[in-house]
């Protein structure tokens, strides 16, 4: 019982000292107010990062090229090391992979039960995308700008280029099902909801800009980065990434399956 | 271009997201799914081999229960039959003792008549030589007063003796 009270004292003693270490030294200074902190977030015109010599992209493409490498390499592992095990009554990983892949082929079966054997690959991918995607930016990686400053690599879908593009893409993906799908007439159900790409874009963008803005503000301050971080970078990292798989996925599931049908005849 | 927008940004974004759909059909939607549906494929069957089991059973105890009916009618029908045998041979084995009865009452009767006919003859026979014997002595004894006297007192003799 005493060690135990010895022990808290000692926690506690550890964390006072620590918060006191942290206020008394104070940050090393600020090299850009939160004005332009938050404006480069939304524009990122200014911190922007070398991509192999070929020009300054925004950190947002290299946050999209370090996810896409870190699922591919997850996939080659998961590959190799344990689908050939995998058993016809489930451990606990084999579990969580089929339930992540039935997941979206049921969504895709559900949404577009006449032609759903491509959809299912491709929400499959782009949930995945952004979730993980979502869920990178609480790793806070470092990269380091064209100016020599290091930045914390930001989730990709806070880049207005990466939600045009998974905008951009899902819209054409289901152009191109209602080509196949229902010919010049899919195309007509397609171009009529011309609004689409843009309102995906932006929605992505908008709902994960939004946290990035809310977590920089946090950060930007030394007074409220004690425990509301956990709270604002956890949680609600958390809750954005499954709402906005679930939200992008659905939408292109359900678009696709209404566009691709073939009318019922009388 | 507003917002930093930036084209090249935008295909680069495309590539990224090309490479990755095709990376993750090929190791892991793909096989995942190929699982899935071979598990599936293989509990279908198992349960088609079931079903096809429990219908092969089914038939078979029909098959049983018909001939577990026909058995119970084969049984009626033998039991019908040993009754019925029982039953002729029960009314064959009375008519025997009936007709030995009769025989024997015949037998009988026979016997008893010719008992009585022997009976008769020789009580005739009897008659017929005590007839002769009392004629004998009524023709040739004298007195038949004195006769039976003497007879008397032979009688008593025999008496006294």
């Amino acid at each position: 019982m005493k060690q135990h009270k010895k022990g808290l004292a000692l926690w506690l003693a550890a964390i006072l000292l620590l918060l006191a270490g942290a206020l008394l030294t104070g940050s090393p200074g600020r090299t850009e107010s939160v004005q332009a902190a938050m404006r480069d977030a939304v524009l990122h015109d200014v911190n922007r990062i070398g991509l192999f010599g070929l020009g300054d992209v925004s950190p947002g493409l290299i946050s999209a090229f370090v996810v896409t490498a870190f699922l591919l390499i997850l996939a080659v592992c998961l590959r190799l090391f344990v689908i050939p095990k995998f058993q016809y009554v489930p451990g606990k990983l084999q579990l969580l992979l089929e339930e992540w892949v039935g997941l979206f082929d049921r969504m895709a079966r559900g949404s577009s039960p006449h032609r759903h054997s491509f959809l299912g690959v491709y929400i499959f991918s782009a949930g995945t995308y952004i979730f993980v995607g979502t869920l990178f930016e609480l790793l806070g990686l470092q990269g380091i700008t064209v100016h020599g400053h290091p930045i914390t690599l930001p989730a990709p879908l806070s880049d207005v280029n990466a939600a045009i593009a998974l905008g951009t893409l899902s819209y054409l993906f289901i152009l191109a099902g209602g080509i196949v799908g229902n010919g010049a007439r899919g195309m007509g159900k397609t171009l009529k909801e011309f609004s689409l790409p843009l309102s995906m874009s932006f929605r992505l963008f908008g709902a994960l800009l939004s946290g990035l803005l809310v977590t920089e503000l946090v950060y930007y301050f030394v007074s409220l980065s004690f425990v509301l971080p956990v709270v604002v970078g956890v949680l609600f990292t958390l809750l954005h990434a499954l709402i906005q798989t679930y939200v992008l996925t659905m939408l292109t599931a359900m678009y696709y399956g209404e566009v691709s049908e073939r009318p019922h005849k009388a | 271009m507003p917002l930093n927008i930036d084209l090249q940004q935008i295909l680069l974004h495309w590539m990224n997201l090309a490479i990755l759909t095709g990376g993750l059909y090929f190791l892991l939607y793909q096989p995942v799914k190929k699982f899935m549906e071979e598990r599936e494929e293989h509990y279908r069957s198992l349960d088609e081999e079931a079903a096809a089991k429990l219908a092969q059973a089914e038939q078979v105890r029909a098959e049983y229960q018909a001939k577990l009916d026909g058995a119970d009618e084969e049984i009626r029908q033998a039991r019908a039959k040993a009754q019925q045998s029982a039953q002729q041979s029960a009314q064959a084995l009375l008519d025997q003792a009936q007709a030995q009865a009769k025989q024997i009452v015949a037998h009988a009767r026979a016997d008893a008549e010719h008992s009585r006919e022997q009976v008769l003859k020789e009580s005739q026979r009897e008659l017929r030589r005590l007839a002769t014997a009392a004629t004998k002595k009524l023709a040739f004894q004298a007195d038949p007063f004195d006769q039976f006297l003497d007879l008397a007192e032979g009688g008593d003799k025999h008496e006294d003796s």
